[in-house]
């Protein structure tokens, strides 16, 4: 216990280095790959002027320029332009405009998942109903996507395929397929159980306190951890039910960017999806700061 | 978990787990042996057999342009079984590593798996999975050069791998690590038996197998999405198979159109059908491994 700081210390360090290292692991694979990466990125045949390309588009002197000065430019808010998704097109401008659908699918799928957490949590969400949940979460996301699709394309909801009604099908799609509900359910449901029949847990029972107030800040760096895995899995969901249901988010212009080889908007958007994954690794790695300062700081509480 | 002898009453019977296995490994050979049956190319259009129900053209019926569906099935079984299956084994193979790590007392090797889990753990696969596809088709257009799904599919095995290890190392905790290792020494065991029968087959099993399963399952999942994604208009190529083959994607997406007016509900089952043998396969695998 002494040496509970040395994983949120890991993941701190993480946190801070995935929004770098992703862009600079990217472009060193790119100059890795057989041939010069403006030769990859627009073949002779295609662009017969291969050296004036690379001077255009910064490829000219080597992985470490490129990865420098996109740095350099992204601090400024500026991603480049794009090659061949939208080409001459703003990749800051894209980013931006999908940041904001993204954002909202998954907040509402981790809504649903944090609802469930804390049914789980309460003991309101009963153990009957676990196995629908994992009967539904066994549904892999493109076909409840499919399904929110047809719903959609039959205006049973929304008029017209709403932005508003993608998202909130999507986000309940994502939400449950790929078992994203039933496990954010039993883990925190197994988590609390296991706790609950610790022995301090049961001595608070005996005083006539409330458990949930004990066990919390014991169980809280778990369920962090829990909820960060699942919000990594949503993020990674996402990709699929934005390009199903239409909605101009970041996974669609991932995917888009991915089939049309546009190098640069596929950094932008694998830089931002590190950015979210870092702001998660924080956001735990501050709940078991927060729950360690706690538990140091209040003598007659709780301990294991 | 069974440690020495106890049992575990949610386990169910031996014939249960019998019965289970039964299942999981009849499923996985129509599976694998549908891949082996599968057709090179599928036949020359018929126009004139336009979305045959099955019991028109049994077994399975014909899609838009007249051509077997079965055909469509066994090449869809053909590009998801091998990779399916070598994610898999990758993923068992790096599970049961990270429970004989937490059990031989190597503390350090033993972080350190942990502190790669936690960076390979942090960003989402699929956005992993894109960013390796695009950089295996080197430049070229999807349509021209397909990586493949066995590269994506190992690249998925290796970023669900930390999972596997960190609950294997979990159980491997629970069980007491190094201390039940030397227990059972004491009791004058070999420590082949040791490892691979007790703490491997009686103990780390249950979890081996279910991440294993549970990738088979997601492999076979992402192969879909993937083709189904590539496959909706203005896209027409999957970068998870050459142009010649066909993925179960292209079933569903024949079914999704029966609700467009097109007489395809027969391939909408059929697509869900396979989507549900695969999850029989995992759930049964699943069941069949549980403890004693």
């Amino acid at each position: 216990m002494r040496l509970w700081w040395v994983r949120t210390l890991v993941r701190l360090v993480v946190a801070v280095g995935l929004p770098f290292a992703v862009p600079c692991i990217i472009v060193y694979l790119i100059w890795s790959l057989p041939g010069d990466p403006a030769s990859i990125i627009c073949p002779p045949e295609m662009c017969p002027n291969t050296e004036a390309l690379a001077a255009r588009w910064n490829l000219d002197q080597g992985p470490w320029h490129f990865f420098t000065s996109w740095w350099q430019s992204a601090l400024e808010g500026d991603f480049g332009r794009s090659w061949r998704l939208e080409p001459g097109t703003q990749v800051a401008d894209r980013v931006f405009e999908s940041i904001g659908p993204t954002v909202a699918l998954v907040a509402l799928a981790a809504l649903l998942n944090g609802l469930g957490a804390l049914g789980a949590l309460t003991g309101l969400l009963s153990r009957r109903f676990h196995p629908l949940i994992q009967v539904v979460g066994l549904v892999p996301a493109l076909v409840l996507a499919l399904v929110a699709s047809a719903a959609i394309t039959l205006g049973w909801v929304g008029e017209g395929g709403q932005l508003a009604a993608r998202v909130g099908l999507g986000a309940l799609a994502l939400g449950v397929a790929d078992a994203a509900l039933s496990s954010t359910v039993s883990g925190v449901h197994s988590l609390v159980q296991s706790e609950r029949l610790q022995r301090y847990a049961q001595m608070a029972v005996l005083r006539g306190e409330g458990v949930l107030s004990n066990i919390l800040p014991n169980t809280l760096p778990a369920l962090a951890g829990q909820l960060r895995a699942r919000m990594v899995q949503l993020l990674s969901g996402a990709v699929v039910v934005e390009v199903v249901l239409e909605i101009d988010g970041l996974g669609d212009l991932l995917w888009r960017a991915t089939l049309q080889q546009d190098f640069v908007v596929v950094v932008a958007a694998a830089f931002f999806f590190a950015l979210m994954s870092a702001a998660l690794l924080f956001f735990q790695a501050l709940v078991e700061v927060a729950c360690a300062l706690w538990v140091r700081r209040t003598p007659g509480g709780v301990a294991p | 978990m069974r440690t020495l002898g106890a049992p575990d009453p949610g386990g169910g019977g031996p014939l249960n787990r019998k019965l289970a296995g039964g299942i999981a490994l009849g499923a996985l050979g129509v599976l694998v042996g549908a891949g082996l049956l599968a057709p090179e190319h599928l036949p020359p259009a018929d126009l004139g057999a336009r979305f045959l129900t099955p019991s028109v053209a049994p077994p399975l019926g014909t899609d838009g342009r007249g051509k077997p569906l079965l055909d469509y099935a066994l090449q869809g079984a053909q590009v998801v079984a091998i990779p399916s299956l070598a994610a898999a084994l990758v993923v068992m193979f790096l599970a049961t590593v990270g429970g004989l790590l937490a059990c031989a007392g190597t503390g350090r090797a033993s972080a350190v798996s942990q502190a790669i889990g936690e960076i390979v753990g942090s960003l989402p696969r699929l956005v992993v999975v894109l960013v390796v596809a695009l950089l295996l088709t080197g430049g070229a257009r999807v349509t021209d050069d397909p990586p493949g799904l066995m590269p994506i599919a190992l690249t998925w095995a290796f970023l669900a791998a930390p999972g596997g290890m960190d609950e294997a190392a979990a159980v491997a905790s629970r069980l007491g690590g190094s201390r039940f290792v030397e227990a059972l020494r004491a009791h004058g065991f070999k420590s082949s038996r040791i490892y691979l029968y007790h703490l491997v087959g009686l103990n780390l099993r249950p979890v081996v197998v279910r991440h294993g399963v549970e990738t088979f399952m997601q492999v076979t999942f992402l192969e879909i999405a993937l083709s189904y994604l590539a496959t909706m208009p203005p896209q027409q190529a999957s970068f998870t198979h050459p142009a010649s083959l066909h993925s179960w994607a292209e079933i569903l997406y024949m079914g999704y159109r029966w609700i467009l007016g097109e007489s395809s509900f027969h391939a909408l089952a059929l697509g869900l059908g396979l989507i549900g043998l695969v999850v029989v396969v995992a759930m049964a695998a699943t069941s069949a491994a549980r403890s004693r």
